[in-house]
Order: C-alpha cells, then sequence, then structure tokens
C-alpha cells in the first residue's frame, strides 16, 4: 500500500512540474491582414471561422482551461502550429487571387469531406462543432466567394 | 447492336479512359502513370476522386479549376503525391524528375490560361 502512495505521490510531483513548462501561447491577436479584417464575409460564415477554424488557423487561439494544462497544452500547440502551416487566416491579406480561390477550395474539400474540424478537437470544443445545414453554408460560400474573387479579377 | 456496342464503349472511355483531350501527349502519359488509376469518376479510392477527378475537372466552375491546378502543382512539389504507401506497392509508378517537372509547370500554365479567360 505505501508503495502505491510513494507512487501517486511521485507522479502527482511530475505532473505539477510539468506545469512549469507550457509552450509558448498564439495570441498576438487575429490582426488587420486576416480575412475579417479584409473581407466583408457573410455574419454566419464569419461566425462559423470563428468558431470552428481559427482556433489553429490562425494567431488567435482561445484557449478554454484544459487546454492550459500540460501535457494537453503541448499537444494544443502542436496542432495550433501544424494548423497554422496548412492555412493562417491571419495572414488572407497577403494571399493573391489565386491563392486565396485555392485556399476556398480546400476549405471546402476538407469541410465536406469532414476532415475538418477534426473530429477530436470537435468532441472536446463542442462549440465548434458543424452542423449539416452550416456545413453546406460554408461549402457553398466558399464556391460562390471564390467566384466573386475571380470576377473581381477580370 | 454494334453501334450501340461502339456509342457505349466510346461513351465509357469518354467518361473515364481519358483524362482530357486537350492534354499535351507528354503530360497525359504521366497523369496516366501516375495520377489516373485513383483520381477519376470510376475510382475505387472515393478519398482520392473526391479530392480530384480527371475526368470531370474541365466541367468545373473556372474558379473551382484554377483552385484545383494550382493544388496540383503544389501537391507534386510538395512531393505528396503519388503517396508514399502507393509508390511502396507500385514503384513503377514514381514521377521522375523531369515529369514532375513537367507537371507542374502544365498545372501552373494551366492556371494562367484561366486567369486570362
Amino acid at each position: 500500500m505505501k508503495k502505491f502512495r510513494i507512487a501517486g505521490l511521485i507522479l502527482a510531483g511530475i505532473f505539477i512540474v510539468l506545469q512549469f513548462f507550457q509552450p509558448e501561447l498564439n495570441r498576438s491577436g487575429l490582426g488587420d491582414n486576416s480575412i475579417l479584417a479584409k473581407e466583408k464575409l457573410p455574419e454566419p460564415v464569419a461566425a462559423m471561422l470563428k468558431h470552428s477554424c481559427f482556433d489553429c488557423h490562425s494567431n488567435q487561439t482561445n484557449y478554454p482551461w484544459y487546454d492550459r494544462i500540460a501535457p494537453a497544452s503541448w499537444l494544443v500547440a502542436h496542432h495550433v502550429k501544424e494548423g497554422k502551416k496548412q492555412l493562417n487566416f491571419s495572414d488572407w491579406g497577403s494571399k493573391d487571387v489565386i491563392d486565396k480561390i485555392t485556399e476556398l477550395g480546400k476549405i471546402g474539400d476538407e469541410v465536406k469531406s469532414g476532415n475538418m474540424p477534426i473530429p477530436s478537437y470537435v468532441m472536446i470544443h463542442r462549440d465548434a462543432k458543424l452542423s449539416k445545414e452550416q456545413t453546406e453554408e460554408l461549402i457553398a460560400w466558399t464556391v460562390k466567394f471564390s467566384e466573386e474573387l475571380l470576377a473581381k479579377e477580370e | 447492336m454494334l453501334i450501340l456496342g461502339i456509342a457505349f464503349v466510346s461513351f465509357t472511355l469518354s467518361q473515364t479512359g481519358s483524362p482530357s483531350a486537350q492534354m499535351p501527349d507528354n503530360v497525359k502519359a504521366a497523369v496516366d502513370k501516375a495520377c489516373f488509376a485513383c483520381h477519376n469518376t470510376a475510382s475505387q479510392n472515393a478519398k482520392a476522386k473526391e479530392k480530384l477527378d480527371f475526368s470531370t475537372l474541365s466541367g468545373l466552375a473556372k474558379a473551382a479549376q484554377i483552385g484545383k491546378y494550382r493544388e496540383i502543382g503544389e501537391t507534386i512539389e510538395n512531393g505528396e503525391m503519388p503517396p508514399k504507401k502507393f509508390l511502396d506497392n507500385y514503384p513503377d509508378k514514381k514521377l521522375t524528375a523531369e515529369e514532375s517537372k513537367l507537371l507542374i509547370k502544365w498545372a501552373e500554365g494551366e492556371v494562367k490560361n484561366l486567369m486570362k479567360k
């Protein structure tokens, strides 16, 4: 019995020490170059991007308390890093029209196939879940918006 | 009956047999070798054809086509396609450096053409 208690204490100690080693937070703000600053989006689309995408695809992550506890915090930091590498909505203004159209196509594909938002993320962050109607609305918007961007170019 | 048969065969071919009539021969050869088996309408690989279907690509809206061609170029440039697992089974499907270059240049050319139209 005593052995278990010592093991438990050691584990708890490790857990506490871990909390002093935290990854840098992704909180520099959505920014003036973001898709919300640069484009006039339909309100429901803007809301979907905010709730379901920006945590990993912008420079402003919203961290619930459980995302701040190590080792989960490191997993979150990794997801954010990878997500921003694929697509960062905070850099939207720096993209040319072809890149924007390409990203919109990818967004539509990823959402349609159910790859995005990542199912494990949605399981924990319930408000990030997109309903079937929302998914359809978002996909329709990617198509319409890319056509608009193209038309503006011509 | 024969005419029906021919009509059916040519219909099937136009649906699944050739990637695109407008492709230059060398591009078509590379696409046939390394891409088309999964990226066509009749493909068993649902994920692959959902992402890119050479049989229907030219029927997409212009913006969608531009996005797809840009992605083709990027994907090859990043060495993401054909997938590693697939190449483990079919090492001869690997694109040579020249073929990769050719496809990247072709895809980017298609993007430019579509932007001009």
